[in-house]
């Protein structure tokens, strides 16, 4: 029984598990792919449909062996979702595994996002697309395929089907290198990405090379301005490119010469990326709260030790009012009622009065009080 | 969060505006010492600064918390000194509050007070404005003090480890208390 309910429990699970693998719409990134993902779920006829997209590839037909060389890929009259992702497959069969161009000797030197996938999803703009790859051409001599495979989705997509197309296959005649031709290293690969705002050099490696030139323009700029190189040793040279910030992406192109022979080279990109940064929210909140209170602290202290003797009672004018009654007081007995005061005569007999000889009259004396105490 | 990231705009747009407010008004009242021209206005120029001082008090908070939550958080340098930023300007313009509450508007005619709330309010404004050009950098990739040919690198900042930011906010606050309190105490005794 109890053998049972685990049978029934792990079979349950595996059918719950199947709704959460239906379909990708937001895209799942650039990366190494075989054709319809290795047969997954959009490559099922009943969860897939034919694009109406129109695929151009731009491609030699004849390239040397361990050269580089460029494929250009032109998708029109795309019919997109909302999103306007298109997911992009560079191939060289279309067999559902080993499909990825380097399982036949080709070298990604750089997808159309910088990195070096043969997936990529871009976003299309007026339901259109253009990207490339710059590639390194196989060893083999021989013919050889390559394929262009698209997938997306659709704005009146209700069945929540996947659109795919494909191109036939792309035949590419791979002859000996020339003797002498100066190209990159096998190996080499371009830089997915500086840091925003190193200005440090990227390490290019070639092969038969006598002199080599780069030339750098920002992405979308047409005029491009030529980069300083240094060789650093053998067929190693270092290349000075302008430090990027924000999402910027820089592009270069080598020309390498041997002799009076020049290779010039595709177009490659280079993206930025921000520095790491190992800095927390809660560490930035604190940090701004004791910087508040510090601050704070000593401004406080700072008005304290300037703040003159009395300035608290600025508004307690107590003393003032009491002093200057005092002064009035004080000031409010002419010269004239001293010499009146003066004359007055004390009298034994009558206490609390004063006697004035030239008026003839008793004066109230003011020093004392009319309980008659002093 | 799409509206904390309009309210983000909105908020800074009005601590940016009180902190010029304060700034300007009580650089001006301080200057009316020294230009009889300024004389007259000092006095409404004192409550404008005041009265903008204690707006932007609350805004700030405000600013930090809608910009925590905004989507132009990017976890980076720059949104790090940001906060910073809005600690040095909490920091000036509270001094500046504190200042005004405990000497009253006759503070001005005591030039060691007057200079002291003069580069408060300085100091607050010239935080404020560094906001608000970072926030431009992280927003729109440029801001209007890039002419500037001494623009300082917002890419790095100093981080301090939070351990010790917890004791330096202990700290702070204990010398906030502590200059409170001796100062009441100093008053005190002159009484």
């Amino acid at each position: 029984m109890k053998s049972r309910i685990i049978a029934l429990s792990a079979i349950l699970i595996l059918l719950l598990a199947t709704s959460s693998g239906v379909a990708n719409p937001g895209g799942k990134g650039d990366s190494n792919r075989d054709y319809t993902c290795g047969g997954s779920c959009h490559g099922d006829p009943s969860l897939s449909s034919a694009s109406s997209a129109i695929i151009d590839v731009e491609m030699q037909s004849t390239a040397y062996s361990s050269t580089t060389t460029e494929i250009s890929v032109s998708i029109t009259n795309l019919d997109t979702s909302d999103n306007g992702l298109v997911g992009i497959f560079l191939l060289s069969s279309k067999n559902g595994n080993g499909d990825n161009p380097e399982d036949h000797g080709w070298t990604i030197i750089q997808d159309p996002n910088g990195g070096s996938s043969n997936y990529v999803e871009v976003v299309s703009s007026e339901n259109q697309a253009t990207v490339s790859w710059v590639l390194l051409a196989p060893e083999d001599l021989g013919v050889k395929e390559i394929y262009v495979s698209i997938h997306h989705g659709s704005y009146y997509n209700h069945n929540n089907k996947a659109f795919i197309g494909e191109t036939d296959a792309i035949t590419v005649n791979i002859e000996p290198i020339p003797e002498n031709y100066p190209t990159l290293a096998d190996g080499w690969t371009s830089p997915e990405e500086r840091i925003s705002g190193d200005s440090s050099t990227i390490t290019v490696r070639t092969v038969n090379t006598e002199s080599l030139m780069v030339y750098w323009r920002l992405s979308g700029e047409s005029q491009s301005h030529e980069a300083i190189v240094e060789m650093i040793s053998e067929q190693e040279w270092e290349v000075s490119l302008p430090a990027t910030l924000g999402d910027t992406r820089i592009e270069y192109q080598m020309v390498a010469t041997m002799g009076d022979f020049s290779n010039r080279m595709p177009w490659l990109s280079m993206g930025t990326s921000e520095p790491y940064f190992d800095g927390t929210s809660l560490g930035a909140n604190l940090q701004s709260i004791s910087f508040a209170l510090i601050i704070l602290g000593f401004m406080v202290s700072l008005q304290s030790w300037f703040a003159p003797r009395g300035v608290r009672k600025i508004i307690d004018n107590t003393a003032e009012v009491e002093e200057s009654i005092t002064d009035i007081q004080e000031t409010s007995i002419p010269d004239s009622d001293n010499e009146y005061w003066s004359r007055l005569i004390k009298s034994e007999e009558n206490p609390g009065w004063l006697w004035d000889p030239i008026e003839n009259e008793w004066v109230a004396d003011p020093a004392v009080t009319p309980g008659g105490d002093v | 969060m799409m509206f904390m990231t309009a309210l983000h705009h909105l908020v800074v747009g009005l601590v940016a505006g009180s902190g010029v407010i304060m700034g300007i008004c009580a650089i001006l009242a301080w200057l009316s010492s020294y230009i009889s021209n300024l004389e007259s206005s000092k006095t409404t120029l004192d409550r404008a600064a005041y009265v903008a001082s204690i707006f932007t008090l609350i805004v700030i908070p405000l600013a930090m918390i809608s910009g925590y939550y905004s989507s132009t958080n990017s976890g980076g340098a720059m949104f790090y000194n940001k906060f910073l930023f809005s600690g040095i300007a909490f920091g000036f313009t509270s001094s500046y509050l504190v200042g005004r509450v405990r000497f009253g508007p006759e503070l001005w005619k005591y030039s060691s007070l007057a200079n002291l709330q003069m580069v408060s309010a300085l100091f607050a404004l010239t935080s404020i404005i560094i906001l608000g050009s970072i926030g431009s950098k992280i927003t729109l990739g440029e801001s209007t003090l890039d002419i500037l040919p001494f623009w300082p690198d917002f890419m790095n900042s100093i981080v301090i480890n939070q351990w010790f930011s917890l004791f330096l906010v202990i700290i702070g606050l204990i010398s906030v208390v502590i200059s409170l309190r001796s100062s009441s105490m100093r008053f005190s005794l002159n009484d």
